[in-house]
């Protein structure tokens, strides 16, 4: 009696043990969710498609990129933060206006840096000065000067209280000059307006200018980095002209929500790693204005932190407020 | 509100209650001059099967989230047809079936749309 | 001359590459695609191309992808005429014109020659507007760089009064519907100042009301509550299917209509935001203005049709412009195209043209199969419409309602939505009661955000000064046609009272 006990109990233990063993699957065991919390077409989008096209080669699974738009990026990223950590969805754009500039200003339905962990940086899309080629300034010490005997002068900005206005509100104070930021609905619209003229300057992204300088009709003047953007290595930085307005611009990263294990971390960034390197994803990416910084989750959630800070000096230096 | 200088999020709408206001004036001095005969708003109860609808529609919506699409809207095809337009049952049954079963590949196969599931997920 | 050579040499080499098999198969799947989806409430093509986009890595070459895409964009336009003629929902913004007279020629028995002749005038206007993007595109486009805040806001504005000349009904009771409008379109977050108005702390009204949404609870929904008080049984379209095709008469009544909304379209369609709507109202309210019989409007006029169909196919065919040329996309669906574009490598502007001829000249004539196709597809379809018509209302009302009820889901996949719908119903079905037109106020609702932050931005620019949009040269213009229009209207409004005694 008692053996055939044993003998079922066994037979049981053996019978569970594959379905254990199939639990513990290797990650990833199906498509991974890019989530961009962002229109489809903008630069966040197309970085985030960009890298689900050469990832084919590094992951075993694709990589599917779905659009969550809404309340100026915090929808998207709040849906990503409630999802399962198990690292099948993740969130495209760490580092955006939403998470180092938003937070300064108002609450936030989640805590940015408590509740997703860095991956890793992919790129950062620094902020950029431009003004028509047909200006009657060159430079930004013409701007200046010119800007000096007007009442104000305006400067076209992707979305209200985003990182462009809230750098360009620093640039005014920082210069003297009454900078009136006009907001737009996003880059492609705040470029169309520089490009016919609407505003006196405008700040964007390399990759929303880059195909308009190369047509002739936008000069970058300016950039508000730490160093020179190696997108656009002809033009000085706020800091080497003589104006302390340095930010770290859009950060774009890849997060995963609080509670993923180290191991699925450690995957997806050894093979985001993988397709930061690849030679046709390096160019594509260059052609676009969007060069591949890539960085790894420790450096990467220091960089962002750091970002996060500078911002909160920027604001606080320069007395910068949301009207 | 905002100063013309820098209008505020309360900038248009305010206008817009203003020019609102007016409007309504100018509308019931017109009604006034024309003295047309009133005409019932509802001739002989015409509004039960509005209402009915309404009612079903009202369901509808309510039970999604508990019965899951294909059940839900086979009910509302149901109960509609039946209360609402008096049909026989035989067609009410198999249109019932055949719609339901038609909007359910469209929308949840051929475009990929996520259809409430109700207890049944 | 040898420019205008060039050109037809490109187009040439265009129409070589465009011929090409794989090429005019995925163009034929896109136009069948773009028709289904504009059919079908919800979805829109921005929506489908999105889903596409990494199929279009799949197949390669840019200039198939593409191809594929400007399809689904023109079948879309078509699509959506369709469900306005025959069950009164507009598929899109720029379709809610055709609602109005189309909707009323199919209650007549007539919805044979309104779709037919949708379809044939968009075509026209198609070809007329690929024709005009051959020839015209970069200094029209240039032009187009012009538009700043004050001249949108000049041009919303225009659309807008055109707008109140929609109804029947006094103009007194269409202001009234617009303002509503424009109430209801500042629903949500303030794009200008990030202040959330309108929502009663109801998260999900955070980003406004979608225009799905509205569109279909109170023409779909509405209309159908409304009809539901006439008694049981009762056919309420006349069954009588007069003739399927339109006949030789409805051809010399809307061939002007056709010209002059294909040109309308192609003018104010090159303006990034708004344009096809904004066309689409112009053609209707000068259709309405040069009729013989300005009264039929309203009540099944064929250039109420014919006119703003044209002007929403060619509108949509010159919002490619600003893309192929300056590299800047005008509305949601050509910024997919823009980044698919990104993508494959490939960068819209100003040097596509050069640099890669063959896809920009393949795209162009592609877009002339395209239509082509869309009208070979949709013309046969006109019967299997008309067909579906004589099924009884009572069965088809509620297949409908559900239509919109999963269409409106399929947005946000919440029943909020779905409740949100039924409220703008039973809105729709009062408004009926009171004879208020629910068009002006949808219209007013698409309108009214772009012409708010066009003025609060204008009103940045100019430091508060209000002079802007009299001073700048386009803005100006059409502010004084705008006032010159009301002073004239003014004029004979009174000059009739004064005419009829006793009033």
């Amino acid at each position: 009696m008692k053996s055939k006990i044993l003998g079922w109990m066994v037979l049981c233990f053996f019978l569970f043990l594959p379905a254990a063993a199939g639990a513990a699957e290797k990650f990833p065991a199906k498509a991974i969710e890019l989530v961009v919390p962002f229109a489809a077409g903008g630069s966040t989008d197309v970085l985030a498609r960009l890298v689900a096209k050469y990832a084919p080669k590094y992951f075993e699974k694709p990589l599917v990129v779905v659009n969550k738009p809404g309340g100026g990026g915090i929808t998207g990223t709040e849906g990503v933060v409630r999802s399962k950590p198990d690292g099948y969805t993740l969130y495209v754009g760490y580092g955006s206006g939403h998470d180092l500039v938003t937070p300064h200003f108002q609450k936030m339905p989640y805590a940015t840096f408590h509740d997703l962990l860095p991956v890793c940086r992919l790129s950062v899309h620094s902020i950029v000065m431009i003004i028509r080629s047909n200006a009657p300034y060159k430079t930004l010490k013409e701007f200046i000067d010119w800007g000096r005997t007007k009442e104000q002068v305006t400067a076209s900005v992707s979305t209200k209280a985003g990182s462009v206005d809230i750098v360009f509100q620093a640039v005014g104070k920082a210069t003297g000059l009454k900078m009136v930021t006009v907001p737009f609905r996003g880059g492609a619209e705040s470029v169309t307006a520089i490009i016919g003229g609407q505003t006196d300057c405008g700040g964007n992204h390399p990759s929303e200018i880059i195909s308009h300088i190369k047509a002739g009709r936008l000069v970058p003047i300016a950039v508000a980095l730490e160093a020179r953007d190696p997108a656009l290595p002809d033009v000085p930085t706020f800091r080497e002209l003589g104006y302390n307005v340095v930010a770290v611009g859009s950060v774009k990263g890849v997060a995963a929500p609080k509670g993923t294990p180290p191991e699925v971390i450690g995957y997806l960034t050894e093979r985001f790693k993988k397709v930061c390197e690849d030679p046709e994803f390096i160019k594509s990416m260059k052609d676009i204005g969007q060069p591949v910084m890539y960085q790894g989750p420790q450096e990467f959630g220091k960089y962002l932190k750091d970002g996060f800070e500078d911002y909160g000096k920027l604001i606080k230096e320069f007395n910068i407020k949301l009207e | 509100m905002g100063k013309f200088k820098h209008p505020g999020p309360g900038f248009f709408p305010f206008g817009l209650a203003v020019i609102l206001a007016f409007l309504a004036l100018a509308l019931i001095l017109q009604s006034r001059r024309k003295e047309e005969v009133p005409a019932p708003f509802w001739p002989e109860r015409t509004w039960r099967r509005p209402l009915l609808g309404a009612a079903v529609f009202l369901l509808y919506a309510f039970s999604l989230g508990y019965l899951g699409f294909i059940l839900t809207t086979f009910l509302f095809l149901v109960v509609w047809m039946w209360g609402v337009e008096r049909i026989r049952w035989l067609t009410i049954i198999t249109i019932s079936i055949g719609v339901t079963a038609v909007l359910y590949f469209i929308f949840e196969y051929f475009l990929e749309v996520p259809l409430p599931t109700g207890f049944w997920s | 001359m040898s420019e205008i050579w060039a050109m037809f040499q490109g187009l040439g080499s265009g129409f070589g590459i465009a011929f090409s098999l794989n090429n005019l198969t995925f163009a034929f799947i896109g136009a069948v695609l773009g028709t289904v989806v504009g059919i079908l409430p919800g979805l829109g093509p921005a929506a489908t191309i999105s889903l596409l986009l990494p199929l279009s890595f799949k197949i390669g070459s840019p200039v198939t992808s593409i191809i594929m895409m400007a399809g689904i964009f023109y079948g879309a336009m078509y699509g959506g005429s369709t469900t306005s003629i025959l069950v009164n929902i507009p598929g899109e913004a720029a379709s809610v014109v055709t609602c109005i007279d189309g909707y009323q020629m199919a209650l007549k028995g007539r919805a044979g020659p309104a779709l037919g002749m949708s379809a044939i005038g968009s075509f026209i206007a198609g070809t007329i507007g690929v024709i005009g993007l051959t020839f015209v595109a970069p200094p029209l486009a240039e032009f187009a760089l012009q538009f700043g805040p004050p001249e949108y806001f000049a041009l919303t504005l225009l659309g807008l009064v055109m707008a109140t000349l929609l109804g029947e009904g006094s103009a007194v009771k269409g202001l009234i519907m617009v303002v509503l409008g424009l109430l209801l379109g500042s629903v949500g977050l303030d794009p200008i100042s990030g202040a959330i108005r309108f929502t009663w702390g109801l998260h999900m009204l955070q980003e406004g009301i979608d225009f799905v949404t509205l569109a279909m609870g109170m023409f779909g929904v509405g209309e159908i509550f409304y009809n539901l008080e006439k008694a049981l049984k009762t056919e309420l379209v006349t069954r009588k299917i007069t003739h399927l095709w339109p006949t030789l008469k409805d051809w010399a009544d809307s061939k002007w209509a056709v010209i002059r909304g294909s040109f309308i379209g192609f003018f104010i369609g090159i303006l990034p935001g708004g344009g096809a709507v904004i066309s689409s109202l112009v053609s209707y309210a000068v259709e309405k203005k040069v009729s013989k019989h300005p009264e039929e409007f309203g009540k099944g006029a064929i250039q109420g049709v014919a006119g703003p169909e044209s002007a929403n196919n060619s509108a949509a065919s010159a919002s490619f412009i600003p893309l192929l040329t300056l590299g800047i996309p005008g509305n949601a669906a050509i910024a997919m195209i823009f980044a698919a574009l990104l993508i494959q490598g490939v960068q819209p502007g100003p040097f596509l043209i050069t640099e890669k001829p063959d896809i920009f000249w393949g795209v162009v004539a592609s877009m002339y199969i395209g239509n082509v196709m869309l009208l070979i597809l949709n013309l046969p379809m006109v019967g299997l419409w008309v067909q579906l018509l004589r099924v009884p209302y009572a069965i088809l009302a509620p297949i409908i309602v559900l239509f919109c009820c999963v269409g409106v889901y399929s947005i946000r996949n919440t029943v909020f939505d779905i409740y949100v719908m039924g409220i703008f119903g039973v809105i729709g079905y009062i408004l009926r009661k009171v004879k208020l037109e629910p068009g002006p106020m949808i219209l007013a609702f698409v309108l009214g955000p772009i012409m708010e932050r066009a003025i609060r931005q204008a009103l940045l620019i100019s430091a508060g000064s209000p002079l802007i949009f009299f001073t700048r040269p386009i803005s100006g213009t059409l502010m004084g046609g705008l006032i010159l229009f009301f002073v004239l209207q003014a004029f004979f409004t009174l000059r009739n009272r004064k005419k009829v005694p006793g009033q």
